[in-house]
Order: C-alpha cells, then sequence, then structure tokens
C-alpha cells in the first residue's frame, strides 16, 4: 500500500473525470469524461495488479482482465457517444397515420422553441456542485467507517458509486442516467477486482458483457425518446 | 449434456423467431413448440447431479425443476394469446431469451455472481419488450411507455449492483477478520433486501411495477412478473441456502424483513383501494402478493417458506389470468371507445369471470388456488405475532375491498345492450332513417380458452392443494437453513 500522503494521480483523474460528469450537462464533455474515467480506472488496475499479470508489452506486463476492462470502457463509451452524435430512432413515415406524424411535427417544434430559449444560466449547476460537495465529503468519510479494500481502493470505488448515484438523481436527461448507470457498475467492478477473496473470470467477463448491455438498452431508450419527443430531456417525458 | 440444451435450446430458437419476426403465425407456432419441448426438457431431465462447465457448476435441483416446468407450460399458453392479442415485433423472440436466460439463472444458482448478473441482463432484455410495437404499427411508442421503460431499467440495474455487492461482501467475510464495526452479514442482508425487494417489487421499492403494467402490453408485464420475478424468488431462497451466515447472524434483521413483508402486503393492498384504473389496481394486487411472500420468506420456518414457494406458484397462474383478461376486457367491442363500461361481465363474460378469479387467486379466497399459501402465512403469523396476523389479513380485506370496487365499477353494473325490439319499416323510410346496427364482437375464442384453462388450473389447485404442497414441503425438507418456531 502507498503512503496515505502520496498522490495517486489515476485515483486523481478518475474522481475528476466522473466529478466532470456530476457537474457538467453537454454530453460533448461529459461522454469522453466516461471514457476518461474508465481509462484511469484501468491505469489503476494495471497499476496495483491486483490480478496476476499474464500478458506482456515490452517492459510491462499487464492482466488480460485489465485489457478487457479497457476494451468494454472503450466499447460502452463509444457506444454512448454515436447515441450522442446520431441520436435518433427515425420511425418510418411511411407506416405512420396522421394523428402520428401530427404528433412528431409538434413535438419537433416544441423542441426547437425549448432549445431557443434556453440559456446558460449558473443556476442550473448549484445543485450538482453541493451533490459534488456531497460526494467528496461522503468518500472521504465513508473508507474510515466502513473499510472493505485499501484506503486508496474504497475513496476509488466509493467515489466512483456515489458519483454515479448522484448524477442519476440529479439527471435532466436519459444520457446522463445512462451515464450515471454505468459509473455505478464500473465501481462495483473496480471493488470485486480490487477485494474480492477469489476473482473469477466468467463473473468478470459477465460484468464487462453487462456493461455494453446497459449501454446499449441506454442507447435505444434514447434514440426511441428522440425519435418521439425530438429531446432527450426528462422534463418532457414526464410533463405528458 | 441435457442441462445446456435448457439454455441454448430458448435461445437459438429465440434468435430465429427474430429473424422470422415478420412472419407473425410462424413466429408464434416455433414459440409454442419450444415451450413445450423445454416442458418435456425439465421432465426427464436428471435433477442434482451437478457438473462443472468453464469454471461454474450447472445443478438442477427438484424446486428448480417445477420451475422449469410450470413456467414454460403457463408461457406457451401466453404465446397461444398472441394468436389473437396485439403485441409487439419481438415480443416472442424476447420472451424465449428471457426464457432462456431464466432457465441458466436456475441452473447457476450457485454461481450468485453470474446469477445476479444474469438477472440483470434478462431485465435490461425485458425493456426492449416493454417499448416494441406491433409489426408495422402506424403507432408511436407513448411518452409514459418509455418513462415506465427508463424506470424499470434504472431500478433492475441498481438491484443488480446492490445483489453483486452483497456477494462481494458475503464472499470476502470471514468470521473475526473483519473489522467489528461493519459486520457485514448485517449489510449483506440490507443490501439484498433493497436489492431483491427491487426485483420482486416490494413496497416501498415497488414504484415500476403498477407503471409496468399500466403501460406495457399486458403479456409483457406477465412475462417480467411471473419469469424474472419468480426466478429473482428462487435466486434469494438459494441465497439463503449458500450463504447460511446471512441467515445464522441476522435474527433481528430477519424479524425487521417480517415486519416490512407484512407491512409492504398492507400498503399494497391501501394502494390497490385508491386506484381508478383497473391495470393500477391489478399492479397494486401484485405488490401485495410480493410483500406477502416476503413475510413468508423472512420468517424463514418450514410453514412460511412452503407458503412464499406455494404462493409463488400461485402468482406464475393468477398473474397471466389477471392480465390475459385485462387484455380481453380491454378489446374493443363494438360499442363507442373512451367511455367508461360498467357492464364488462356481462360483455366479456370469460374475461370478467378471468379478472375476478385471478383476482381472488392473488388474495388467496376459497376456492382459488392462492388459498393454501395464505392459510400458511396466517397460521406462521398467528404463531409468531398477533399484530402479524392483524396486518396480513388487513392487507388481504383492503385487497378484497379493492377487487370489490373494481368488480363493482366496471363488470357488474346493469348490460347496457338491452335486446333492441326491432323497428317496424313504415312508409318511405329508407336505410339512412334507420338506426345504425352495432355489430359486437365476440370473446376471441382463443384468448377465452386460455383464459378458462388457466381460471380451470387455480380452481384445481385451489380444491386440491394436496399434491402440490406435500411437493413443495418435501422440498423444503432438505432447505438447511430452515428453523422450526
Amino acid at each position: 500500500m502507498m503512503p496515505t500522503l502520496a498522490i495517486n494521480w489515476t485515483i486523481v483523474g478518475m474522481a475528476a473525470a466522473s466529478g466532470m460528469i456530476l457537474l457538467l450537462r453537454d454530453w460533448r464533455v461529459t461522454v469522453p469524461a466516461l471514457l476518461a474515467s474508465y481509462l484511469c480506472v484501468v491505469l489503476f488496475l494495471a497499476q496495483q495488479q491486483f490480478i496476476t499479470p499474464d500478458l506482456a508489452f515490452g517492459a510491462r506486463t499487464l492482466s488480460t482482465t485489465v485489457v478487457v476492462k479497457l476494451v468494454t470502457g472503450l466499447a460502452a463509451s463509444a457506444i454512448l457517444a454515436i447515441t450522442a452524435i446520431t441520436f435518433s430512432r427515425e420511425y418510418n413515415l411511411e407506416e405512420l397515420d396522421e394523428f402520428s406524424l401530427t404528433e412528431l411535427r409538434r413535438a419537433a417544434r416544441r423542441a426547437q422553441r425549448q432549445r431557443a430559449s434556453e440559456p446558460f444560466r449558473i443556476s442550473e449547476y448549484i445543485v450538482p456542485f453541493w451533490a459534488l460537495v456531497l460526494v467528496a465529503l461522503a468518500s472521504l468519510a465513508l473508507p474510515r467507517l466502513y473499510p472493505i479494500g485499501s484506503q486508496e481502493v474504497d475513496f476509488a470505488w466509493y467515489w466512483l458509486g456515489l458519483t454515479g448515484l448522484f448524477t442519476i438523481v440529479i439527471a435532466g436527461d436519459m444520457l446522463k442516467i445512462g451515464l450515471g448507470l454505468l459509473l455505478i457498475v464500473s465501481s462495483v467492478d473496480l471493488v470485486y477486482t480490487a477485494v474480492a477473496s477469489t476473482v473469477q473470470v466468467f463473473p468478470l467477463a459477465l460484468l464487462s458483457l453487462t456493461t455494453i448491455v446497459l449501454a446499449l438498452s441506454v442507447a435505444y431508450l434514447s434514440g426511441l425518446l428522440y425519435g418521439r419527443l425530438k429531446t432527450l430531456d426528462l422534463a418532457e417525458l414526464y410533463q405528458r | 449434456m441435457p442441462y445446456l440444451l435448457l439454455i441454448t435450446f430458448p435461445v437459438a430458437i429465440g434468435a430465429s423467431c427474430f429473424l422470422l419476426r415478420t412472419q407473425t403465425r410462424l413466429v408464434i407456432v416455433l414459440a409454442v413448440a419450444t415451450m413445450l419441448a423445454q416442458v418435456a426438457l425439465a421432465v426427464f431431465i436428471p435433477v442434482d447431479q451437478p457438473v462443472r462447465l468453464l469454471g461454474l457448476t450447472l445443478n438442477l435441483d427438484p424446486l428448480g425443476q417445477l420451475f422449469l416446468i410450470v413456467v414454460p407450460a403457463v408461457t406457451a399458453l401466453m404465446f397461444v394469446t398472441t394468436w389473437r392479442l396485439p403485441h409487439g415485433e419481438n415480443y416472442l423472440p424476447i420472451a424465449l431469451m428471457i426464457i432462456g436466460l431464466a432457465s441458466t439463472i436456475v441452473l447457476l444458482l450457485q454461481e450468485p455472481f453470474v446469477a445476479a448478473l444474469l438477472l440483470v441482463s434478462a431485465g435490461l432484455l425485458s425493456v426492449l419488450a416493454i417499448v416494441d410495437l406491433p409489426t408495422g404499427s402506424s403507432l408511436l411508442v407513448e411518452p409514459a411507455v418509455i418513462a415506465s421503460a427508463l424506470k424499470y431499467l434504472v431500478l433492475m440495474a441498481i438491484a443488480g449492483v446492490l445483489m453483486y455487492m452483497g456477494f462481494i461482501l458475503i464472499n470476502m467475510y470471514r468470521p473475526g477478520v473483519m473489522p467489528q464495526q461493519v459486520e457485514p452479514p448485517r449489510i449483506v442482508l440490507a443490501l439484498l433486501a433493497v436489492g431483491f425487494g427491487l426485483r420482486l417489487a416490494v413496497a416501498p421499492f415497488h414504484s415500476w411495477l403498477p407503471d409496468l403494467v399500466e403501460h406495457a402490453a399486458p403479456m409483457v408485464a406477465a412475462l417480467v412478473i411471473i419469469v424474472l420475478n419468480t426466478t429473482g424468488l428462487l435466486f434469494l431462497i438459494s441465497v439463503f441456502q449458500f450463504f447460511p451466515v446471512i441467515v445464522a447472524e441476522n435474527e433481528h434483521g430477519l424479524a425487521l424483513l417480517a415486519w416490512l413483508g407484512a407491512l409492504a402486503a398492507l400498503a399494497g393492498g391501501l394502494m390497490a383501494l385508491v386506484q381508478d384504473r383497473p391495470r393500477r389496481v391489478a399492479g397494486y394486487l401484485v405488490v401485495y402478493n410480493a410483500g406477502m411472500v416476503l413475510f413468508g420468506l423472512a420468517t424463514i420456518t418450514p410453514a412460511g417458506l412452503a407458503g412464499a414457494v406455494f404462493e409463488t406458484f400461485n402468482q406464475i397462474l393468477a398473474v397471466p389470468l389477471l392480465l390475459l383478461s385485462l387484455a380481453l376486457l380491454e378489446q374493443p367491442d363494438g360499442r363507442a371507445p373512451n367511455v367508461v363500461r360498467r357492464d364488462l361481465l356481462w360483455r366479456w363474460p370469460v374475461g370478467g369471470a378471468g379478472l375476478l378469479g385471478g383476482g381472488l387467486a392473488l388474495l388467496g379466497l376459497p376456492p382459488f388456488s392462492g388459498y393454501a399459501s395464505k392459510m400458511l402465512f396466517y397460521d406462521v403469523a398467528a404463531r409468531n405475532d398477533i399484530v402479524f396476523l392483524g396486518l396480513l389479513v388487513g392487507a388481504t380485506a383492503l385487497g378484497l375491498l379493492a377487487l370489490a370496487r373494481l368488480a363493482h365499477q366496471r363488470l357488474l353494473g346493469a348490460p347496457e345492450d338491452q335486446p333492441v325490439e326491432e323497428t317496424p319499416r313504415l312508409l318511405g323510410m329508407t336505410e339512412v332513417d334507420l338506426p345504425a346496427q352495432r355489430r359486437l364482437e365476440r370473446e376471441p375464442p382463443v384468448v377465452a380458452l386460455a383464459v378458462v384453462l388457466l381460471l380451470a388450473w387455480c380452481l384445481a389447485i385451489g380444491l386440491y392443494p394436496k399434491p402440490l404442497l406435500a411437493m413443495i414441503t418435501d422440498m423444503i425438507r432438505g432447505l438447511t437453513f430452515v428453523r422450526e418456531l
């Protein structure tokens, strides 16, 4: 274990990336931040070597499990990024009746109006900011109250899990809910890899698969919502 | 290896059905045949012969075998009704995949990490069925349906994470080694209680279920409840079996869970009573039932556990009966839409009778199938604490009132379509002068037959519960964590 005062930059990077997901709203920042968070977790796992390395890259050795996590992170981030770029699952307009077409046109107009009247407001960042402060306090306190692994591992998984949870709680759009869920799954993945007495390959592989399926499900629902309401805003979804 | 066949067969046919999904009739025949083959496989497969595969232990215990016989049989009946009831384009392929995943979970109950993740994956898969539209539909997905699917997705993912976390803690727990303040068995029980509470829709973790029942197609809701919730309960029983420390070191925690179960049943009954829409009443009756099951399980007594397992099998019959009947009653019947009908029992006698029968079976009123399990719960409650008995009976009374209110408002009103005497044609009268003839449709025979069959099964088990009860009691005797009062 490293001395308590030494700074582990991979953990700092992971905390900053997941903190940005909680704090910011623009997918052009949050989705790359998710990727950065995955990369930091992978670097942390490679650094700590919880699982015996079985691959050699020049002078460096790495575990296959860590490589699998890297691929999973890349895949999940790519799925959400592609969703954010393309957004819509368009309906086949020829199959829709007149009422449905009118409904779609109305939704598009409403979404356009909403986008036009949406200036930057600092007040919208107050709740996420205080949520981040709460996460920071809890992530520092909980490893002392309920220690499970080393101090670094505990801080890392508590931070990831709590930022994920708060991201879901304050999320204003569907993509952000997906980001929150992926952070929570990443947190559990980290703690299992780091502290389980016997890490089995199959659960780890299945966890990676579940992460990708989760990203796909969020992407599918996001596409469906955008196709229907021309926005990913949850307020629009629950307004009706 | 027959165990592998139980997993791969429905998944492979599900994939084939996905490719053929526009050929609706062909896919229905294929799906029903697959379910019947699955039943035959489960009947003849050897039990308690564990095998190792990819480092995992696959085993089928008698309880799992019973599940793998009953669920595909009922699902086959539900698939038959898709011949007539509108359903999503991908409903059958997804249902087959979910059955395959559920079979995998039942076979891998000894591998909690894998089973928890498979349960999450099956939940994520069912999201696709919730938002599915029929082939070539001219309609849009309703925002309320997307909202229900999103709620379900988030809560199921969180449930899976909590279960997984609980298994990590119990996996690393060594008595006396972990710091005392952590008390892993308590934390594990708390994590599992919330995780499984979300999965089984026990109040206050139930919010996804009434929304799902209200907004998703009835058969999708039935599939989620009878396949995934039942698998969740089997999984919970196996967790107690393989990690007895959770039971042994949590006497107070389990007592608390029993209270939670009884109060959840009461809350379910109360919320059912204040609902206006039939689907929401049905949803809250299932929430009431989940509370009852949790109570029985948390008592950890042979009678309580037998009641919980019996009630789960009752739910496998009663929920499809209730939801299929609702789907039948919601069919356009040739009368003006958007008008609340109060005579549905006379208009759709089979659907109306099915709704009443399904509701009474869930509430455990004689002579329906939930009667035996509810009596077991009441017996355990009376022997534990008289307040428990009061809560459980009160919950059932509230549920019964909710059903009576629903019947009064929607089923038992005076028939609105009285036979009308034919107006004699007068001189000079043309076709335009005559009132338009209303063509009232009959109940779709396929769906009506399915409802009658489910109702007959509910009645048969209710009148003669002994064989099933004896079988379940026998299986429970093999569980090591059960204790006598």
